[in-house]
């Protein structure tokens, strides 16, 4: 696994050679402050997945994943909850983003256009949909992302209070309730 | 001297011994205080206090450590490889309740799957609380069929016993007049959803032998008086049963049996200690009481008492009678029979049949109900149009309809592509309103006792304290397998009959332990050549021992077993009290 995570930085510098040191830092630049610290992503990369973590889970009429912490529960998923494989899977992933985003449009993914961020991420959508089930090799990163993304937000308290409902104590059992009434599925079952 | 071991002797002697305080410690408990015994109950694990101990019981999802509460898979490897294998048991929210299988070692010469807690209250903080009465043609048909020995008792010895239990740990459920399952003392049944009551009258019109009930389950839905007494009220339909609940909600031993063991001023509970061993007077031809190991100090102590109860689990009261030999018992405790640690039973499942339901796509629930619909056994019940020629006994099926959540389209190990799963506002909209409904039956099938089917004692194998572990090898055989093709095909003609719509039978597989249900290693039976205990639950060969967890089960019947168990410890404790007044232990 740690074969992958190589071969891709590799291939990154391969690539983009002298010209990819160049965009070091290019993220800090592009994208709003994050105004918390990382401490398993880099800030650049941190800069990234909270870009990501917005286009999987928007605002709208109720919170986003950024507005719901989500950034920050992708960052301690990576410190504590990823083996290395997982963690090596998701790193990749970032650093093929951001090759992405450089070799279409000559700079780093948060730098993108919205339009361009969405074409990318349907790109992978569509890639690891069919990748799934007959590969030998890795999974895709992307299902990765944006399962970790959704689980972040829907476990959030804004997620499962406001986009959600979340009762913690229901005191009844209600089998047949018009849906209309409730408005929303429950965060937990 | 003398007098310094004449005065440990008696502070350490009780009127009774219970070993283990799971869900028949707890009963044994009870009963034998409340009839006036002084009783010490011997627990391996540490104390666990209702309401004090349960420390993630009213933790939110926003406050876990791990996504959706799961714990790394690096832990779950190096600590949990067996608990970790029914994929729901152990979580960030329930590992406190279940064993390290590293420190805990055992050998699988077959695949057993052994889960299991080691701490006052036992699994019955963990259980998952259905609660079903044997049957009259349980009882019968291992002497009917000639299959493993004759239970020594017959139903109706048992059935006053039911009631007591079911009074005072509260089940709720509805009474359905069928003879193969036996109607209990209930409080109000739970509710079935739109599509829960659509299934039973479309089903049942198609089968109406196969009856669709509320699942019976010890939930408090109209407590007593004697209930709330305890501290106990109404299920709050929270879900969270087994990180403990803080309305006592459900029974277990912490919230039920052990408070009103400790009420009578007669109950001693000592955690911690790991009864090695049964003390067996030979001159006198009784126990005198158990040897424990401290776990924390690693001490030797001993304990007396009249009358000994090992309420263990299975495995490990077998196990206990394995490692307590003697002149008397070379071969383990009571162990004359050759039976101790045979004819291991679960139940097996893992397969059934799933669909959709197309209607009530306007219709949601809410609370979240602990519980799920039942559809009693209807195969093999005695006459010839449920006779089955490819298989003998039976199962029933537990399901339920449900809307799935948020959580609907992440990627699960295994499962095929559906296309690209979007992303953005659409999909998060989307993933915001409840999904389609689905339903699913799944089954529980009565595993046949087989005398092969064992557990053995391994001395070459210690644990961290010295003693010695256990073998396990246990299989299920053709008649399982043949039930298992029959479980998945009746499940979704049920479904198809109903009109669901993508119905799917599956086998997920089964492996032995899985149904967390081990039971028959030390079985009853009326004969001490061909079994351990009597129809009392004494060991034949020491009366003064009881043995009345799952180890004494003469079959499995399909049913979930631990009201069966808890009758059991109630008559024998009974008995134990009116034979030591007799003076006839």
């Amino acid at each position: 696994m740690l074969l992958s995570r190589r071969d891709a930085i590799r291939g990154l510098t391969f690539t983009f050679g002298v010209a990819a040191t160049g965009f070091a830092g290019r993220a800090m630049a592009a994208a709003p402050a994050l105004g918390w610290t990382p401490t398993a992503l880099t800030p650049d990369q941190a800069r990234l997945v909270d870009v990501v973590a917005e286009l999987i889970i928007p605002k709208t009429d109720t919170p986003g994943a950024r507005e719901a912490g989500v950034p920050q529960f992708v960052d301690r998923a990576l410190a504590d909850y990823y083996n290395k494989a997982q963690a090596d899977r998701l790193r990749a992933g970032l650093a093929r983003m951001d090759a992405d985003a450089r070799a279409a449009h000559g700079d780093v993914f948060v730098a993108l256009t919205p339009e361009q961020q969405i074409e990318l991420l349907n790109g992978y959508d569509r890639e690891a949909a069919a990748a799934q089930g007959h590969t030998a090799g890795e999974p895709h990163f992307f299902p990765l992302l944006q399962d970790l993304v959704t689980v972040g937000y829907f476990t959030s308290e804004p997620g499962a209070t406001v986009a959600l409902s979340y009762d913690p104590v229901p005191g009844a059992y209600h089998g047949c309730v018009p849906l209309a009434e409730l408005g929303r599925g429950w965060a937990t079952r | 001297m003398a007098n310094v071991n004449g005065r440990a002797r008696r502070k350490n002697t009780y009127d009774a011994i219970v070993v283990g305080s799971g869900i028949t410690g707890g009963w044994a408990a009870k009963e034998l205080t409340q009839k006036g015994l002084k009783t010490l109950v011997l627990e391996r694990g540490p104390m666990v206090r209702h309401l004090e101990d349960y420390p993630t019981a009213t933790m939110d999802p926003w406050q876990t450590k791990y996504p959706q509460g799961q714990l790394p898979s690096d832990e779950l490897n190096a600590k949990y490889p067996v608990q970790k294998r029914t994929g729901y048991t152990l979580t960030e929210y329930t590992r406190h309740f279940f064993v390290r299988d590293d420190q805990n070692p055992y050998t699988e010469e077959s695949r057993y799957d052994w889960i299991r807690g080691y701490h006052v209250g036992g699994r019955s903080l963990t259980w998952g609380r259905q609660s079903y009465r044997h049957s009259p043609i349980d009882f019968e048909a291992n002497a009917r069929e000639g299959i493993g020995v004759d239970w020594p008792i017959r139903y109706e010895e048992l059935a006053p016993w039911y009631d007591h239990v079911e009074r005072f740990i509260g089940v709720s459920g509805q009474a359905e007049g069928l003879p193969h399952l036996p109607d209990g003392q209930y409080q109000p049944p739970m509710e079935m959803n739109c599509v829960e009551k659509a299934f039973k009258a479309k089903s049942e019109a198609r089968f109406p032998e196969r009856r669709i009930t509320m699942g019976r389950t010890a939930h408090l839905t109209d407590p007593t008086e004697e209930q709330l007494a305890l501290g106990r009220t109404k299920c709050q339909y929270r879900n969270m049963c087994i990180r403990g609940c803080p309305f006592g909600g459900y029974y277990s031993s912490n919230s039920g049996g052990l408070v009103a063991a400790e009420r009578t001023g007669n109950l001693v509970i000592r955690p911690g200690s790991i009864v090695t061993s049964l003390i067996y007077d030979e001159k006198a031809g009784k126990a005198t009481g158990v040897r424990i190991l401290d776990a924390t100090t690693r001490q030797e102590e001993e304990f007396y008492a009249d009358v000994v109860f090992l309420c263990a689990s299975a495995f490990n009261s077998a196990w206990i009678m394995m490692n307590s030999t003697s002149s008397r018992f070379p071969n383990g405790f009571g162990n004359g029979s050759d039976q101790l640690g045979r004819n291991v039973m679960d139940h097996h499942l893992g397969v059934g049949a799933s669909g959709e339901a197309p209607e009530f796509a306007d219709m949601y629930y809410s609370g979240r109900r602990p519980n799920g619909i039942y559809v009693p056994r209807f195969r093999n019940l005695g006459d010839a149009a449920t006779k089955r020629s490819d298989y003998l006994r039976g199962f029933g099926y537990q399901g339920g309809a449900s809307r799935p959540g948020w959580d609907r389209d992440l990627t699960r190990p295994g499962q095929d592509p559906s296309g690209p799963r979007g992303f953005g506002a659409a999909r998060k909209a989307a993933l915001s309103q409840p999904g389609p409904w689905i339903i699913g039956l799944g089954g529980f099938g009565e595993i046949l006792p087989y005398e092969d089917n064992r557990i053995t004692l391994n001395r070459d194998k210690t644990d961290e304290f010295g003693l010695p572990t256990l073998s396990m090898n246990v299989t299920i055989r053709e008649n399982e397998l043949a039930m298992r093709r029959d479980m998945q095909t009746a499940a979704a003609e049920m479904l198809e009959a109903a009109g669901f719509k993508n119905v799917e039978g599956r086998d997920g597989g089964y492996a032995p332990g899985l149904g967390i249900h081990e039971m028959g290693t030390a079985r009853m039976g009326r004969d001490p050549k061909t079994s351990v205990l009597n129809a009392h639950n004494q060991v034949h060969e020491c009366k003064n021992v009881y043995v009345t967890d799952g180890a004494a089960m003469t079959s499995a019947s399909c049913v979930n077993p631990s009201l069966t168990y808890m009758a059991l410890t109630a008559r024998a404790a009974d008995h134990a009290v009116q034979a030591r007044k007799r003076g006839d232990l």
